[in-house]
């Protein structure tokens, strides 16, 4: 733990920081740590609404190098402080934190675009680049990333990395898991290590799959390298009415099944589509449940795969919403986000975020909106379905209460129990914690239930190896303190 | 307290990330203060605990504020954080609880707001401000052009029209300022007054009918005079590299009050627009929006220049063209950039 302030002790440790990465690197100022005391998960929001103080980190450092992280690293391990990766703060899951104070290691300024491979099509930067700035240096010399999430203006690359995260684009171009070729990984003991060159090998264990969703408490990912792909001659989308949610989700997987390549697929329920659809795209007319889709490549393969996805929604009882419906869902595919769109305080609000097979997501959707219905009836619950894989598909649910209770420790507890009931269902049919938020401060008490005795076994000796200190990240991702 | 009438805006931003990409101080400081969240969560901090307001953590991050407004134009709802970041600044003012620094440029400025009219009378006027004074090229342009296109103009010059009084938080030495313009203005008996400043342009367009003034001339930027002259003026088609040069978007004239003359003006000569940085929307501000950041805290606008150079394909050889005065002083003296204003591209063909 670090010295109060008013010790002197505080001082020198911050002079060794200071040393390590620039007197203008070390900030104690009172902004910074106040807003970094609140990042996008719900309770610190609620905390600071209701007037009560946020935990603050002692000290926020930006380092600008890796080696200037493995120094930050070092000296925290001397003096046993917590040191909390903090990349674009966006993280949902109270995951970048200072739970318990000591340093803030905010990681933008390692944003140095190193290179941009044209024959390999591949471009390593540093992690703290937000990630709408390396798409617009990837767009500028002709290509993308195909990474685009809604967050893409407020994320991280290296907050993407911890958390696994995921773009609308995930369907045909993959998770960030799936684009990244190789990690730089400044470990919780400073050094510095790679991982291999390349992703796919038979040369032991992939060390990078283990970096990835460990969401900084196995070390700070420092540099990356990611795929990168020419931009395609065309990208076109349709959408598509459903009577029911059930057999838009038949729809959604048989287009799967199909082996079609989709970039895109995502279907709303009827709760969903009747709210935030309608309003969003300022649609009247629509009911039921909304489904969109979309391919993009050459524009003649793109023709063919549009004209066989429709052949598959024409078995179905549906409403063509056209090439037009469809479009509109792309243009304003992040308004969601903007307020007064997104959910608000007084709200109380999450996202359930959940994965499973063809097999078990519709009994895992309707289990969770089951215990959520039933437990706590004064809530809505929402459910869309955003990232499809050829075995399955993610579900991005959501519970609201139009008004939580005003003790912020009340709103908490009841907070916490619709998590604990929705992903115990989830889990319970064949779901998962999470798909790709993460896990942070909000679900890790969950790890163990979902992981069973691996968790002790494997994660849990795993991060004492690699962390003999617990200094990273404490209190996150279910290690504890 | 004046915070509360942007309400909407604090509470939508204090839990908002998304429009950070484009805060142009928040990208050199990397402090989550200095984004439009970070200032929203303080002032909604302030607004349940007033006697935060005075506190260090909110003085310097509202004055260290680029306010370029390139949020509230990205922004799909158009929250003004610009608007909240604005009341906060009067609200410490009026808490006297503005800075040391702050208040003594302030003084200065309200000193300096005594104008004065020359030439002979005309209808249209041309406003001198202190960063087109100081680079008198602009105005030597702007004449050259005036002659070519026959408009004979008066000039008026003086200190601060109010415009970066209001930006300070001093709102009653804003109007005073403003009025003894406005009243200059009215004596001088022009019907149309142009200014080569974005800060002037915006002052006259939206502050003056905010604070009361109400202004009888029609007020144009130079490039939007320079705009509506083209088709009389003989001009070269520029030629060969030079032709090709990068415009730097204005946060007056884009963010503020969506004028689009400067492309138009330039692109009607033959100027071949390239894009600057990686994209258009992308904020290279260097502090236009907050008028007197130079004075205020130099090393910032450092960063800002340095961050615009670091963006330019080659910034020994690119020309940048800006539409404010204020923006070439900047580049030029803090990154060593080669900057033009319309007015010199447009005179440069005369
Ligand atoms: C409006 C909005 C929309 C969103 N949409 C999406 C979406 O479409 N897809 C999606 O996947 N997510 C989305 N998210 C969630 C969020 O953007 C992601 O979880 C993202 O990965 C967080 O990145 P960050 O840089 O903000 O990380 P932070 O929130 O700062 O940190 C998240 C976690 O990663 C750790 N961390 C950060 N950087 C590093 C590093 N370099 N090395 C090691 N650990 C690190 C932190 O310690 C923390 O545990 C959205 C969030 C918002 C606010
Ligand atoms: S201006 Fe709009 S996008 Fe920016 S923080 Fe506020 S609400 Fe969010």
């Amino acid at each position: 733990m670090l010295p109060s302030t008013s010790n002197y002790m505080f001082e020198m440790i911050r002079s060794e920081l200071t040393d390590a990465v620039g007197k203008e690197y070390v900030d104690v100022r009172e902004a910074d740590r106040f807003a970094h005391s609140v990042d996008y998960y719900w309770i610190p929001e609620m905390w600071h609404d209701r007037n009560m103080p946020n935990p603050q980190a002692d000290l926020i450092v930006h380092p600008g190098t890796a080696e200037e992280v493995s120094k930050v690293m070092k000296i925290a391990n001397t003096y046993k402080i917590p040191v909390v990766p903090w990349g674009g703060g966006s993280g949902s899951q109270g995951g970048a934190l200072p739970v318990l104070g000591g340093i803030l290691l905010d990681t933008k300024r390692l944003n140095r675009v190193w290179k941009i491979d044209t024959t390999a099509l591949t471009v390593t930067a540093g992690t703290g680049i937000i990630m709408r700035h390396l798409e617009w240096e990837v767009n500028k010399a002709g290509y993308s990333t195909m990474h685009l999430p809604a967050s893409i203006a407020c994320a991280t690359v290296g907050g993407f990395l911890a958390h696994r995260g995921t773009g609308v684009l995930s369907t045909k171009w993959g998770k960030i898991e799936d684009m990244v070729m190789s990690l730089e990984v400044v470990l919780p003991t400073g050094e510095i290590i790679n991982t291999l060159p390349i992703p796919r090998h038979a040369s032991g264990p992939d060390l990078t799959m283990m970096f990835l969703g460990s969401e900084g408490t196995l070390g700070v990912i420092t540099k990356v390298t990611l795929k990168i792909h020419p931009q395609p001659e065309a990208r076109k989308f349709r959408a598509y009415l459903f009577k029911t949610f059930d057999d838009a989700m038949d729809a959604g997987a048989s287009l799967m099944r199909s082996r079609l390549r989709p970039c895109a697929i995502r279907l709303y329920d009827e709760e969903e589509t009747r709210h935030h659809v309608k309003r969003v795209f300022g649609l009247d007319d629509i009911s039921g449940s909304y489904l969109v889709f979309g391919f993009d490549g050459y524009e003649k393969i793109v023709d063919l795969e549009m004209e066989e996805a429709m052949k598959i929604m024409r078995k179905y009882d549906v409403r063509d919403l056209g090439s037009k419906g469809g479009d509109m869902w792309w243009e304003n595919k992040y308004k969601f986000f903007y307020p007064p769109y997104m959910f608000h305080m007084p709200q109380a609000f999450g996202t359930l975020d959940t994965v499973a097979t063809f097999s078990d997501i519709k009994n895992v959707y309707h289990a969770m909106k089951k215990v959520v219905n039933e437990n706590f009836p004064e809530a809505r619950f929402i459910g869309h379905f955003s990232h499809w894989y050829e075995w399955g598909c993610m579900l991005y649910a959501r519970f609201i209460f139009e008004k939580a209770p005003a003790d912020p420790r009340e709103a908490a507890a009841l907070y916490n129990r619709v998590w604990d009931l929705a992903i115990r269902a989830a889990i319970a049919n064949g779901g998962v914690i999470n798909e790709h938020h993460g896990v942070g401060l909000k679900l890790g008490r969950l790890m163990k239930e979902l992981y069973g005795p691996a968790k002790e076994l494997v994660l849990d000796k795993l991060k004492k190896e690699l962390d003999p200190n617990n200094i990273m990240n404490p209190g996150k991702m279910g290690f504890g303190f | 307290m004046h915070i509360q009438k942007f309400e909407d805006a604090m509470k939508a931003c204090r839990f908002c990330f998304m429009c950070r990409h484009l805060s142009a101080v928040g990208n050199v400081t990397f402090s989550e203060s200095d984004t439009p969240r970070g200032r929203a969560l303080l002032l909604d901090k302030v607004s349940m605990n007033p006697e935060f307001l005075r506190s260090e953590a909110v003085v310097s991050t509202m004055y260290q504020s680029d306010l370029s407004a390139c949020c509230r134009f990205h922004c799909v709802s158009h929250y003004d954080e610009n608007g909240l970041v604005l009341a906060a600044r009067r609200d410490i003012v009026e808490a006297g609880a503005a800075p040391e620094n702050v208040g003594k440029l302030a003084a200065e400025l309200g000193k300096s707001a005594a104008f004065k009219v020359s030439g002979k009378k005309a209808d249209t006027i041309y406003f001198i401000d202190r960063y087109t004074a100081r680079q008198p090229e602009i105005s030597g342009a702007f004449d050259k052009i005036a002659k070519a296109a026959k408009v004979p103009y008066m000039t008026i010059t003086g200190g601060c029209l109010g415009k970066a009084l209001k930006t300070l938080g001093f709102e009653n030495e804003a109007k005073k300022a403003a009025s003894a313009f406005a009243k200059a203005l009215a004596a001088s008996g022009a019907k149309v007054v142009v200014v080569s400043n974005p800060a002037a342009y915006d002052a006259l367009k939206n502050d003056c009918p905010a604070l009361g003034i109400k202004l009888k001339c029609k007020v144009m930027h130079t490039s939007e005079f320079i705009a509506g002259k083209l088709a009389g003026l003989k001009l070269r088609k520029p030629a060969g590299k030079a032709s090709a040069v990068y415009y730097l978007e204005s946060d007056f004239l884009r963010n503020y009050n969506e004028v689009a003359a400067p492309r138009e003006a330039l692109t009607r000569c033959g100027f071949k627009l390239l894009p600057f940085g990686t994209n258009n929307e992308e904020s290279y501000s260097a502090g236009e929006g907050a008028c007197v950041l130079p004075e205020l805290n130099p090393g910032l606008v450092k960063l800002l220049a340095e961050k615009v150079a670091s963006r330019c394909d080659d910034a020994k050889k690119d020309t940048l063209v800006t539409a404010s005065p204020y923006t070439k002083h900047v580049l030029t003296k803090y990154a060593g950039l080669k900057v033009k204003t319309i007015e010199e591209m447009v005179s440069s063909l005369l």
